[in-house]
């Protein structure tokens, strides 16, 4: 119970720390040429976008602003596929010459669309008023970095919370009892200082109970690795790929649909970003290098996993994702808010089964399930509201042992 | 008429005993006397042992589960397209070892092979495969392969290997000196073309093909009658009527897996099929095929010739009237009339190795019109192609110091040449001797030059097995080791540098492609080709080979005589080790022989007459002319002056598995007519003193006596098809129950198992165990009766003791759906699941064995030990098969988990199978198909024995064939209520 409220606590934080980073980072909406912000935001151009050639995904964008018309092009920017099967002649064909590879939408504000054509037309470079300002933006970064492991630090503290709450208070409580116990037993025997012998038993019951509570709660957490958060070798962050650039899940973690393992990506799915996008907002240069080093250097990276299933576990995320059209989120928390991915559900049998008894199997969209002749029949005659998994073999030993 | 039926000898006299009213030591009462001995012994107990060893598990486990381990996951750099972790790819392949054919698909997890498959298009094997087959994956992994090339004892590198071996080769050529190929039958038309090409450029090269089961006196005798050393194509699934002359065909014969699918195909009732063949059988020994026939006639080696001659005399004198004086034991004159009745639809086969005895056989064919029916010369089986002459002059050249270059190719004449020591006395004279072994063997120790091979799942290869039916080899795995194709090494060391997929994909484009007719380019025809695994071309040999009368006065007159007490010897190759190739496989080895259930070694085979008369008990030692000793094993059916020993055994070379197991009987084989025999009359037997232990899996899954196996003829069958079932109507009629019988919606498995198409071939038990990681024990743990095989073949014998008739019975978890096991669980790690399957969680099992104990078909296994390194403990591992090593642990399936000491496990019905293709039908929105979920056994099944699939269907195979009359419950009485069933055996005999 004191987990689960703290865990809310922890998701308030967590909120509150968002409404401070946009904050932060919330533009101001005055339009300000070729800002070291506007620097900032062509970030998110420069991943299929050059100034000057050469091309890269996208076309060179020098003299941009003499081809088109503002209006057209904030347009375009802000939802180019809307413009395209609308049969804007001009997005047509960019589309068309550009090997029919959609530009994705990005939600800057009109303000910031402008203020990123300024900074084009300027040829990339930061306006000479604003040259003492770049500094500011180096203090912006540093700033933003700072925020970074702050909320690190945060989330740290808030996660030995956790731990303590889920260690330390038991220890204690264990401890006290303990004493009690051995003072209890030394009076009994020894000391007689309390007449009453009642007293000795209750006090002996209770804390022999207390005690076996606890123990019996400590051996069943043996072997799990709830909110185990290690450091990877790499900084990846799911909350900037899986959240801020909006990539499906699956573009990685490509074979969930169709294997036991959702697969880790290899290094040469990195590289189809990050053959272009070379630096991160958050941590420069120096992770995404390490992508690189390991694609020139022909050595995988060792990641270290964190969802960890005992041997005598099959799980299978093709059941799960493909054939159940559970959403990873259920299971894996929700990455997208996660810089470094912690696991959130204790991946416990008895969490499992919990879930098998609870989930609907897709009775009726699947085909497979025609097999099930008598549900069905209840399903008609209305015996039945819904077929859980436990229905059709989810609580069967060998479903996962074997 | 009341049958008996006895597992051994033993049993027999007990079942005697009790029948005289003798008061005998039961099992309870031995039991009780062992535990009274075992409680008088003083200092600690077992229990007190137990009481130690739980507490410091106990504590060890908690203090060291406390950390967890850190866990990588390593991603490919760049993913290959075709490869999806977790889930299994399967290549199409060939398996060609010099002995058996078989097209297989290699199922390969994470880039390692871990399971071979039958290939279902294939026009030979079917689907089939056999013991070898399944377990020549683990060959791949075995610790004493060849690494690397070396020269003179030095590992070194290919590039060293070439540069010093060609200026050398060069040299021999140069003087004209004679280089010699020597290996076994060669059936890879590339690899030939590569032979030739090197014979090309080194134009003093000789060819020699050597086989270790040697077919040369049937090439020869083909020879004489048709003008070309062949073996023609049978077809025993055309035959009404098969004579067997101590032809093993289901076992070692030529070609066993497709052998065994085209007997089998007619040998099923079921489905409406009303006829079956009939089987006779003449032999020394008992053997695989006899032990299958309706009839098996106890017949010496050395009264073989003069039988075949009767047989032909009296079948010439029932259609011409001439009349021949002979002077077989046996009376031959039913048997030629039985044979004439069924003119153009017999078969009459010999697994002699004498020219005019196989003379005899065509002659025989010939005269039953058999050629162009059941017996095809226009198509060649190819597998066998040496002659022992050429064997046996090139082992004289050699002596002689004609050969100044030897290159020897998957052969090992050091461990199975009879005149061994001539063998190596001629091999040290040669000047340049080249090895390209696989596995570590006795003859590249004599060889300078190692260049080694790949095993076949590394390599490139192609085969034509029979005229027109092409298949091809591909890599299931990069080489794991630095090796070499034997074939590249050839044509490196005349100059090409080419790959030989190349070769081969150069070779199919000039040979075949241009005959094939093919409506695409050749790139097409190849990648179709190379995805089926298999081609055929419709091709015929092109010569016309006419059958001219050979000339047999002088053979059906000069008939030698009848010595009627000397005792003759049989050498056979068993359905494990075969020629000896696979010694160091453990799989094989604890492979219980399908006769003798005996494992892990050879042993001789005497009649119990025979024993008398020398002295001898099971288990005591005998010499055979001064060879051995070998250990005695007293087996009914065995003639009463024959003595049967396996070859393939007393393996110096090959590694841990085969190290001190069983003798090498080679050195008995004799030159006879220029042909190795591999039968010897005349031998004489010592008694040696002492006693030697024979593994076998045979006393201790005894039935006590119940009615397991149900049998009838083919005539009572035709007239009730619930002949010898009949005791089924009485039982069902007492099975009454106050519980409300078990409904399954949906699924509920079953396994119906065909007694009648079971031949008792074995490749169930290795096809379960390399799929569900079954672990190997070694002899000294199947001697205390704890070998781990999750499917066992049950066989008794009944009838006359001299020479019993025998039936099978594959058993494995019955699947009941009121079993007893399940509910002396005190920790329910054994349930049922609403599909119907008896199942069993390991982790949850603390290995009390109550359920093993109260399992009436005693199919549960106990881990004595750990024997698949899977436990966290030091100190448990009892590790037979190597399986600690990192090169061993490649070969287990990543889909089931390795068992820790103490636990008990059993079959599944290869529930991560069943999984799989229900996930499978799933994804693909569909219901599941009949067939689609196939256990290991069934599939690699030859003789489609095994059906497996959905009761409730009432449509499914599995439900029709528990519909037949036929169809049975092994102790039915016991309301357990199996999801087992099978099908009586019905023997075509007319008693």
């Amino acid at each position: 119970m004191m987990i689960r409220f703290l865990s809310l606590l922890g998701n308030i934080n967590r909120v509150v720390m968002l409404f401070v980073l946009m904050g932060a980072l919330l533009p101001s909406m005055r339009v300000k040429a070729q800002t070291p912000e506007a620097e900032k935001l062509f970030q998110e151009c420069k991943a299929c976008h050059n100034i000057n050639e050469p091309k890269l995904i996208g076309p060179s964008l020098a003299g941009i602003t003499q081809r088109r018309t503002t209006e057209w092009l904030v347009k375009f920017i802000n939802n180019s596929q809307a413009m395209i099967q609308a049969g804007d002649p001009i997005a047509v064909k960019l589309f068309e010459e550009n090997n029919r590879i959609p530009m994705p939408s990005h939600n800057f504000t009109e303000a910031q669309i402008l203020d990123i054509l300024k900074y084009i037309e300027n040829g990339g470079k930061v306006a000479a008023e604003y040259a003492v300002a770049a500094d500011t933006a180096a203090n912006a970064k540093q700033a933003m970095l700072d925020q970074m492991a702050k909320t690190q630090a945060e989330r740290e503290a808030r996660l030995s919370d956790l731990e303590r709450d889920a260690n330390r208070n038991f220890r204690t409580t264990f401890i006290i009892t303990l004493l009690i116990l051995i003072i209890v037993l030394v009076d009994l025997f020894g000391t007689k200082i309390i007449k009453a012998r009642f007293v000795h038993s209750v006090l002996i019951i209770v804390s022999l109970f207390i005690m076996g509570e606890i123990a019996y709660k400590e051996a069943s957490m043996l072997g799990r690795q709830q909110y185990y958060q290690p450091d990877q070798p790499v900084w990846f962050s799911h909350k900037v790929h899986a959240s801020q650039n909006q990539i499906d899940c699956k573009y990685c973690h490509s074979t969930a649909e169709q294997s036991k393992s959702a697969g880790i990506p290899g290094t040469h799915v990195c590289m189809n970003c990050h053959n272009v996008v070379k630096s991160g907002k958050l941590t420069g240069t120096t992770e995404i290098a390490k992508v690189l080093d390991s694609w020139q250097t022909g050595k995988p990276i060792e990641w270290i996993k964190v969802h960890n299933l005992p041997d005598h576990v099959f799980f299978s995320h093709a059941q799960h994702v493909n054939a159940g059209k559970i959403d990873c989120i259920e299971c894996h928390g929700d990455l997208k808010t996660m810089d470094v991915v912690m696991q959130v559900k204790d991946l416990s049998m008895g969490w499992c089964l919990d879930c098998h008894r609870k989930t609907e199997v897709q009775f009726a969209s699947n085909s497979f399930y025609n097999t099930y002749e008598k549900l069905h029949e209840q399903m008609k005659s209305g015996a039945i509201k819904k077929v859980t998994e436990d229905m059709v073999g989810g609580d069967n030993c060998m479903k996962c042992h074997y | 008429m009341e049958k008996k039926y006895y597992k051994s000898l033993e049993e027999l006299s007990l079942v005697i005993d009790q029948e005289s009213g003798q008061e005998i030591l039961g099992d309870k009462k031995s039991i009780l006397a062992l535990q009274t001995e075992a409680k008088s012994g003083n200092g600690p107990t077992r229990r007190d042992f137990l009481k130690i060893f739980g507490f410091t598990v106990a504590s060890a486990a908690v203090a060291s589960s406390c950390e967890q381990p850190v866990r990588k996951a390593i991603p490919y750099l760049i993913q290959p397209e075709e490869m999806v972790p977790g889930k299994a790819s399967y290549y199409a392949s060939t398996f060609y070892d010099g002995v058996d054919y078989c097209s297989i698909l290699v199922k390969v997890r994470d880039g390692r092979p871990i399971k071979i498959e039958g290939n279902t298009l294939s026009t030979v094997s079917r689907g089939g495969t056999s013991a070898r087959t399944q377990a020549s994956v683990l060959n791949l992994y075995d610790n004493s392969r060849h690494t690397k090339p070396a020269i003179k004892g030095e590992e070194t590198s290919w590039e060293q290997m070439d540069q010093q071996l060609v200026p050398l080769l060069e040299a021999i050529n140069q003087k004209g000196g004679k280089i010699v190929i020597l290996s076994s039958s060669i059936i890879s038309p590339s690899t030939k073309a590569a032979i030739s090409l090197f014979a090309s450029h080194y134009t003093n090269t000789e060819h020699v093909q050597y086989d270790v089961i040697s077919a040369s006196g049937m090439l020869q005798a083909n020879e004489t009658a048709f003008g070309k050393a062949f073996i023609p194509a049978y077809h025993f699934e055309r035959a009404k009527l098969i004579v067997s002359f101590d032809a093993d065909f289901l076992g070692s014969w030529l070609s066993p897996v497709e052998f065994t699918k085209q007997y089998t195909a007619n040998r099923k009732l079921h489905e409406g099929k009303k006829t079956m063949s009939r089987h006779l059988q003449y032999e020394g020994g008992m053997s695989l095929t006899g032990s299958n026939a309706d009839k098996r006639l106890m017949l010496k080696p050395s009264e073989q010739k003069a039988t075949i001659a009767t047989l032909y005399n009296e079948l010439v004198q029932l259609t011409t009237g001439t009349q021949n004086t002979t002077n077989a034991s046996l009376d031959m004159a039913p048997l030629a009339a039985e044979l004439l009745e069924a003119k153009g639809e017999s078969l009459v086969v010999c697994g002699s190795n004498d020219t005019e005895t196989q003379l005899l056989v065509v002659a025989i064919n010939a005269l039953l019109g058999n050629y162009g029916n059941t017996i095809d010369t226009g198509v060649h089986l190819k597998v066998r192609q040496g002659i022992d002459s050429n064997m046996a002059s090139l082992v004289d050249e050699m002596n002689a110091g004609a050969v100044d270059g030897i290159i020897l190719y998957d052969v090992n004449p050091v461990y199975d040449y009879p005149d061994r020591e001539k063998f190596i006395s001629g091999l040290q004279k040669v000047g340049l001797k080249i090895a390209m072994p696989v596995l570590n063997e006795e003859t590249s120790v004599y060889a300078d030059y190692i260049c080694p091979d790949h095993h076949y799942l590394e390599a490139w290869n192609d085969a034509e097995v029979k005229t027109g039916h092409y298949s091809l080899a591909q890599p299931a795995i990069r080489p794991i080791f630095s090796t070499r194709a034997a074939q590249e090494s050839l044509l490196a060391w005349c100059g090409s540098k080419m790959d030989f997929r190349k070769f081969i994909q150069e070779y199919w484009e000039k040979n075949l492609f241009p005959k094939a007719g093919f409506a695409g380019t050749f790139t097409a025809f190849w990648n179709e080709k190379l995805h089926d695994g298999v081609y055929n071309s419709g091709e015929k040999e092109l010569e016309v080979v006419a059958y001219k009368a050979p000339e047999l006065g002088a053979i059906v007159q000069n008939i030698k005589g009848n010595e009627a007490e000397a005792v003759d010897l049989d050498l056979y190759f068993n359905i494990s080790v075969g020629t000896g190739k696979y010694a160091n496989n453990p799989w094989l080895q604890e492979l219980p022989d399908p006769i003798t259930k005996a494992c892990w070694d050879n042993y001789a085979c005497v009649s119990q007459k025979l024993a008398d008369q020398y002295g001898l008990a099971d288990e005591s030692l005998i010499t055979i002319n001064k060879l051995g000793p070998f250990p005695v094993l007293i087996q009914p059916g065995q003639e009463a002056n024959t003595v049967s020993i396996a070859l393939g055994y007393g393996r110096e070379k090959a590694g841990l598995a085969s190290e001190g197991v069983g003798v090498n009987a080679y050195p008995l084989v004799t030159l006879s007519n220029g042909n190795r025999s591999f039968e010897l009359s005349g031998v004489t037997i010592e008694k040696v003193s002492g006693e030697y232990k024979i593994a076998r899996t045979q006393t201790h899954h005894s039935m006590e006596g119940r009615e397991i196996i149900r049998e009838t003829n083919l005539g009572a069958y035709l007239e009730d098809p619930k002949s010898g079932n009949e005791v089924r109507e009485e039982i069902l009629a007492h099975m009454k129950t106050l519980y409300p019988k078990k409904d399954y919606d949906g699924l509920h498995w079953g396994m119906a198992i065909d007694l009648n198409s079971c031949t008792g071939c074995n490749a169930c038990i290795v096809a379960c165990s390399a799929e569900n990681n079954v672990p190997v024990v070694g002899k000294e743990q199947v001697l205390k009766a704890r070998e781990m095989h999750w499917i066992r073949i049950d066989r008794y014998y009944t009838g006359d003791p001299e020479n019993p008739e025998l039936v099978r019975q594959p058993i494995m978890c019955q699947h009941c759906d009121n079993a007893p096991c399940e509910n002396v669980c005190p920790v329910a790690a054994t349930t049922h699941s609403n599909e119907g399957i008896n199942q069993m969680a390991y982790n949850r099992c603390i290995g009390t064995r109550y359920c093993n104990n109260n399992c009436p078909y005693k199919v549960r296994r106990f881990n004595f030990f750990d024997y698949t390194n899977s436990d966290a403990f030091t100190g448990n591992l009892h590790d037979t098969a190597n399986m600690e090593t990192d090169l061993r642990k490649l070969v287990l399936n990543p889909d089931v988990v390795t068992r820790a000491k103490g636990v008990i496990e059993k079959c599944s019905f290869c529930i991560q199978r069943i999984q799989e293709k229900k996930l499978d039908a799933k994804m693909e929105n569909r219901m599941l198909a009949d067939g689609e979920v196939q256990p290991a056994c069934a599939q690699s099944c030859p003789a489609d024995a095994i059906i497996f699939g959905n009761l409730n269907d009432s449509n499914s195979k599995v439900s029709k064939m528990f519909a037949d009359e036929r169809n049975y419950h092994v102790l039915e009485e016991l309301h357990v209520m199996p999801s087992v069933g099978y099908l009586t055996k019905v023997k075509n005999t007319n008693a």
